[in-house]
């Protein structure tokens, strides 16, 4: 992926799950058991998205779906496990708004994010078709008609999302600057953990 | 501090700016700055502590890293598990060293050297005003007493090192105005609980959400770095981005200052007004220190386990100012009060000016500089169904060890008067 060139553009299609205001990333997005459990799988995690809210979300949601959520989501302590899922499962994320380190970590694991404040608001209904540009701000609701402008991601970060997280920015780094690269892969450092 | 000359370049005056777009235009190389711009500032420093060097250098490894950006600038500290009470806490330390080597980086706070990471570096002059700073930890926020921006960026840490810094969106401030003074028996932190309570109930309407928090006005001029320190910890919690100060620290110039103090017609998106004289005691009811209320409604309550210290309360004059309290007086029997000096430093004067003494002879154990119980209850825990009293920056279920213990944060003075009275104490009643 050309992550400059995919940053101007950001389109994501998908079926619309509306949420409501402070889904907690440590409860609500996935069952607290989890991170206390230091499960990281996502395949794990997965069939136990929005569970403690909706038994049937899990279900239901496809790749790619767009979830549409109120103020404060994702709130509560940044564990990993909601934003693993999210990623596997291909989720982006619109809502009103969302803690500034959760959007950090949101960024880092490729989920596209876009704080749209009072704008969020009756865009869509659960179910609906919807389709967004995050790099543009451009909302489609597919079934509605509706077609607003919202605040876009800004092109930054949509080339992190573009190019995969932050992840896949540290190994594009370091093929740009190999003199960073381990002197002797074989020879990695035991931890002591082992 | 370099003048606006050198930092410019161009003709005329930039618009005008709040300290923190100030202090992230200088770090990002920028002659200006708007709030929700995305930088990528410079850091004089990245601070990473114990807990997680091995976690990073470990993802780093398995990214193919073998070399960190501008090592040189990297400072590990050890505060959190200091006395290595666990063989797997000697194995940490062992790697902490080795990665230490392996990486190359400048500088290397080991057991018994320097403390903790937040207060140290701001004691020794390490950090000075107007710097900019990355570090693992959310509690970095106490540089802002010494007026350095600071930022918390958790396990995103990784690309700070692997690349030298890490996209930031310039944040919003909210400004809070200090007036009066402090009455007897009432501390900075105090004020802190206030504030952090009145921010997270909506008493002013406000956002915090990754915002600074800039304290100024009349109010300020008293406090010395330690007030000012527990003033940016009480806040943190709340999920800001970091705390400054409207005013030059102390020791430092108002014209020395200016470049990166807010300008008079700085945008503010928040302003609040809090009269210090208006303040009383606090206690932060378990689970944060939000859950702040008057002293008064929890009195009586029998403690078990106290302390004095970490990141919000761990300077000499804390330590100072409960010393003046505990003077010639006894801890209740069945309480166990713990001294956790912020520094190395700070150690070495309790013990220079008689201080230690003070806590010794009331029946206190010292612990080595650092975080003490608050770094997850490693050393000096709390127990199941046990009450607890201190300093700490916070008070979730678990902080100090046992997830059944309970746990209650107040100044350093509300903690060696419920220390003494052996249950949570207003520490007016010592009052002359």
């Amino acid at each position: 992926v050309n992550a400059a060139a995919a940053g101007r553009q950001l389109i994501r299609r998908g079926t619309c799950h509306v949420l409501g205001d402070d889904i907690s990333l440590d409860d609500d997005i996935i069952p607290r058991r989890f991170s206390a459990g230091r499960v990281i799988d996502p395949l794990l995690l997965l069939p136990h998205l929005f569970e403690s809210l909706d038994q049937g979300f899990a279900a239901r949601v496809k790749p790619g779906d767009i979830l549409l959520a109120g103020r404060n989501f994702a709130s509560g302590k940044p564990r990993l496990q909601g934003f693993i899922a999210m990623q596997a499962q291909g989720l982006s994320i619109i809502c009103a708004s969302m803690p500034g380190k959760m959007i950090r970590r949101a960024v880092a694991r490729s989920i596209p994010v876009m704080i749209a404040g009072t704008q969020s608001q009756g865009l869509a209904a659960t179910g609906d078709e919807v389709e967004v540009d995050f790099a543009t701000g451009e909302f489609r609701n597919l079934r509605s008609g509706l077609h607003v402008g919202l605040p876009r991601m800004p092109a930054m970060l949509c080339e992190i999302v573009a190019g995969g997280g932050a992840e896949a920015a540290l190994r594009a780094w370091l093929e740009r600057h190999p003199e960073q690269a381990l002197a002797a892969p074989g020879n990695l450092w035991k931890s002591t953990n082992n | 501090l370099a003048s606006s000359a050198e930092l410019g370049g161009q003709e005329g005056n930039p618009a005008p700016a709040t300290s923190v777009q100030k202090l992230l235009a200088r770090a990002s190389g920028l002659r200006h700055v708007e709030v929700g711009d995305i930088v990528h500032p410079d850091p004089a420093y990245v601070i990473l502590h114990d807990g997680c060097i091995e976690a990073t250098y470990r993802e780093l490894c398995a990214l193919g890293y073998g070399a960190i950006r501008n090592a040189e600038r990297v400072v590990f500290v050890t505060d959190h598990e200091v006395a290595y009470g666990s063989p797997l806490a000697i194995l940490r330390g062992q790697a902490i060293r080795d990665i230490a080597k392996r990486w190359r980086i400048g500088h290397l706070f080991d057991v018994g050297r320097g403390g903790h990471g937040h207060l140290f570096p701001l004691e020794s002059g390490m950090v000075q005003p107007g710097m900019f700073l990355f570090a693992y930890d959310m509690h970095c926020t106490t540089f802002g007493a010494a007026g350095a921006l600071a930022l918390g960026v958790g396990p995103e840490i990784t690309t700070v090192l692997a690349t030298g810094t890490l996209w930031t969106q310039v944040p919003a401030t909210v400004r809070i105005d200090l007036a009066g003074r402090l009455g007897r028996g009432v501390h900075a932190r105090d004020a802190g609980f206030v504030l952090t309570h009145g921010l997270a109930s909506g008493r002013w309407g406000v956002e915090y959400d990754s915002r600074v928090i800039e304290f100024g006005g009349p109010g300020i001029e008293p406090l010395g770095i330690a007030d000012r320190v527990a003033l940016c910890n009480s806040v943190t919690e709340l999920g800001i981005a970091s705390v400054l100060f409207g005013e030059a620290p102390p020791g430092a110039s108002r014209e020395d200052c200016n470049a990166i103090l807010s300008d008079s017609a700085a945008m503010y998106e928040g302003r609040i007004g809090l009269d210090l004289a208006d303040i009383e005691p606090q206690l932060a009811l378990p689970g944060g220190p939000e859950n702040a209320s008057a002293v008064a409604g929890t009195a009586g309550l029998k403690i078990q386990h106290a302390f004095i210290g970490s990141c919000g309360s761990g300077m000499f004059d804390d330590f100072a100012i409960a010393a003046t309290l505990l003077r010639g007086r006894r801890i209740a029997d069945g309480v166990r009060l713990f001294v956790v000096p912020g520094s190395v430093a700070t150690a070495q004067r309790l013990a220079d000016e008689g201080l230690a003494q003070v806590f010794l002879r009331a029946g206190a154990m010292m612990l080595p500089a650092g975080c003490g119980p608050c770094a997850g209850g490693s050393m000096a825990p709390l127990g199941a169904g046990e009450v607890s009293i201190s300093t700490a920056a916070t008070n979730h279920s678990g902080r100090f060890g046992s997830t059944e213990g309970i746990a209650y944060l107040g100044s350093p003075l509300t903690v060696v008067a419920s220390a003494v009275r052996g249950c949570i104490t207003d520490p007016r009643e010592f009052l002359p």
